[in-house]
């Protein structure tokens, strides 16, 4: 099976001389199709930097990412743009939602992106809520949602240009356990029925329990790397 | 394109009133200002209007022609003769509302009291009923009746200085074609009312008795000509000086340079006005928006991790600014057009008479509607504001998602 993401000695420092910070050390990493990841490890250990440089977000000071089969550092700022658009999908903690749009014009908003024709917009979006579980509340606006809601509808705009991996960072850590829970029900259902690839950073115990990898880091370097 | 309007639209609209208190500071800034340069534009040319219309309406006319060297030494020894036929064909053309012919020239009139200068005006009473507003200005007897009528007809400061009225009889001087003094008593048959200047230099009589009082033929001083309102003042001007190149042919603008310069500058004033008001609609715009961009930069750095590309993310913050200040300037126009018409019954200055006779300008102003001043003001404040509020959408498109998203606002 061939890896949807590769990380080759990728290291990320922030400042120079004695104030260099090495956020990253020598990462190699793949990720395979329909993996269900997690990305663990404490505060500070490059949790949320490693899923920048695979989501394109950011680039490795040394080392090569390459995400479906493009390499990263190739790609001028219109093209990662691009690849973020159709090949990465992003579910944040905060949720981040448009709060002007419904959940229903925030998942049609990335379809719009991608030059999807109006027609089909509405079905995709209305496809994708229902999915997450979400029938019947396309036209509340997030501020009308609770935080499980909203992350639900967030993770039906990640998932509704079918992109090659979804990333998560800390996605249950604004939730309540039930929500949470929820949550991580719904994304590995997803990953079961559907195959698509997470990789998810996250200090939740809940979510590692479903994850059939587990990557640990400590200090910018790969600690683990296990497989259930 | 048209898709990506559809969707921005709606949305940049509705991030507008995300922030109700600031989209409303920028509504007012833009409509009032374009309110004041509308209104100014209107009270300017207004103003303009009815000093032309005031001046040039007394004496002046469009322009007038005279013999060469008159307007330099207006004495009986200038003037000129009746319009030749080429001169009276142009006179006569379409482009020309009226004209007369008039016999000016320098003098003094005599009362039982005192002596003063004065322009001994002889003029055809008929034609000048149609030129100026002198004859509808006579406030006490009457106006003359035909060019032979030899009453004379007085300002009512000049009357009053001179200690006389209608009835009485003033001794009028003034160089004789043999160069004597002529000296003739006419009776007051009238008196008008105008700006003081004109009250106390101009006294008027029939143009054959002016001639014949200083022993002339059919001489004269000067042709007046009046032009429809959008009348080619220069290229019909033009033409008379083609009809006649050994005469001396002057616009009002030549003839009245206070007026003229009045005219110029009161054009140019409406433009640092319009400058003056753009710079401070233009710091009011860049900092309202500069705090909408600020305030929203998690979400602009979101819409740049989801892939939206910068020069989407710019058009996106163009369409909110095209969208605020086009409100804006439609509200400004709105209040300006009703704000005009409001006063389009005139704006009563009279209690400001003597300032406003310095300045040349009637007692009452009646505003106008200049529908192309307004859509050119609209559109200028319009295009300018989203020119100025480009910088703020640029700094949005060009965000890093990941500082942008874990920056705290």
């Amino acid at each position: 099976m061939d890896p949807i993401v590769t990380c080759r000695g990728i290291t990320k420092t922030y400042g120079s001389g004695e104030l260099a910070v090495h956020a990253l050390s020598n990462v190699d990493l793949e990720i395979m199709q329909g993996d269900f990841a997690t990305l663990a490890g404490p505060s500070g250990s490059g949790k949320t930097t490693l899923l920048n440089m695979i989501g394109a977000l950011d680039l490795p000071t040394t080392g090569e990412v390459i995400v479906d089969g493009q390499a990263l550092s190739t790609l001028s700022k219109g093209q990662l743009s691009e690849l973020r658009l159709r090949k990465i999908g992003f579910v944040f903690q905060s949720y981040n939602l448009i709060p002007v749009l419904s959940a229903r014009e925030n998942i049609e908003f990335v379809l719009e992106l991608q030059d999807c024709p109006a027609k089909d917009r509405r079905s995709r979006a209305m496809e994708a809520l229902s999915d997450v579980g979400l029938h019947g509340m396309e036209d509340r606006r997030p501020g009308a949602m609770s935080g499980g809601q909203q992350q639900r509808v967030a993770v039906a705009r990640a998932l509704v240009s079918r992109p090659a991996i979804v990333l998560a960072d800390e996605p249950t850590a604004n939730l309540d356990s039930e929500n949470a829970l929820e949550l991580v029900n719904l994304m590995y259902r997803l990953n079961q029925e559907r195959g698509t690839t997470f990789l998810m950073g996250t200090h939740d115990a809940r979510v590692m329990e479903h994850s059939k990898r587990h990557i640990e880091l400590l200090d910018g370097k790969i600690d683990r790397d296990t497989r259930s | 394109m048209n898709d990506t309007l559809k969707t921005f639209t709606p949305l940049a609209w509705r991030n507008l009133w995300r922030n109700s208190r600031r989209t409303a500071i920028t509504l007012i800034v833009v409509s009032v200002g374009l309110w004041s340069i509308l209104f100014f534009n209107s009270f300017l040319n207004a103003w303009i209007q009815s000093g032309k219309e005031t001046a040039l309406g007394l004496l002046t006319g469009s322009g007038q022609i005279h013999a060469q060297g008159y307007m330099d030494d207006p004495s009986v020894e200038k003037l000129m003769a009746p319009p030749n036929p080429a001169l009276t064909a142009a006179l006569n053309a379409q482009g020309v509302k009226d004209w007369t012919t008039r016999l000016a020239l320098p003098g003094v009139v005599q009362s039982e009291y005192k002596t003063l200068p004065v322009n001994i005006v002889g003029v055809d009473p008929d034609a000048e009923r149609r030129i100026s507003t002198i004859p509808g200005r006579v406030s006490e007897g009457r106006y003359l009746t035909g060019p032979e009528d030899d009453g004379i007809v007085l300002g009512l400061h000049l009357a009053e200085r001179l200690k006389t009225g209608l009835g009485r009889r003033v001794i009028m001087m003034s160089q004789n074609t043999d160069g004597t003094l002529a000296e003739q008593s006419f009776d007051v048959v009238g008196l008008f009312d105008a700006d003081q200047g004109t009250e106390d230099f101009y006294a008027f009589t029939g143009r054959r008795a002016a001639q014949l009082f200083v022993g002339l033929n059919d001489e004269i001083a000067q042709i007046v000509i009046t032009l429809p309102e959008n009348g080619d003042l220069e290229a019909t001007f033009q033409t008379f000086r083609d009809a006649a190149p050994e005469l001396d042919t002057r616009t009002w603008k030549q003839l009245n340079l206070l007026l003229a310069s009045t005219d110029t500058y009161m054009g140019m004033f409406i433009f640092i006005w319009l400058g003056v008001v753009f710079a401070l609609m233009a710091i009011g715009i860049i900092n309202t928006q500069l705090m909408a961009v600020f305030e929203r930069t998690q979400e602009f750095g979101l819409l740049r991790a989801l892939g939206m590309k910068p020069r989407l993310v710019l058009l996106m913050v163009t369409i909110e600014s095209a969208l605020l200040i086009g409100a804006g300037v439609l509200l400004g126009a709105v209040l300006g057009v009703l704000t005009i018409w409001s006063l389009s019954g005139g704006i009563d200055l009279s209690s400001f008479a003597r300032a406003m006779d310095m300045l040349q300008s009637g007692e009452i102003i009646y505003l106008k509607y200049h529908a192309d001043g307004i859509v050119l003001f609209s559109l200028l404040i319009w295009v300018l504001g989203i020119v100025v509020a480009l910088w703020p959408a640029r700094r949005a498109s060009q965000c890093s998602p990941v500082e942008a998203m874990t920056r705290k606002t």
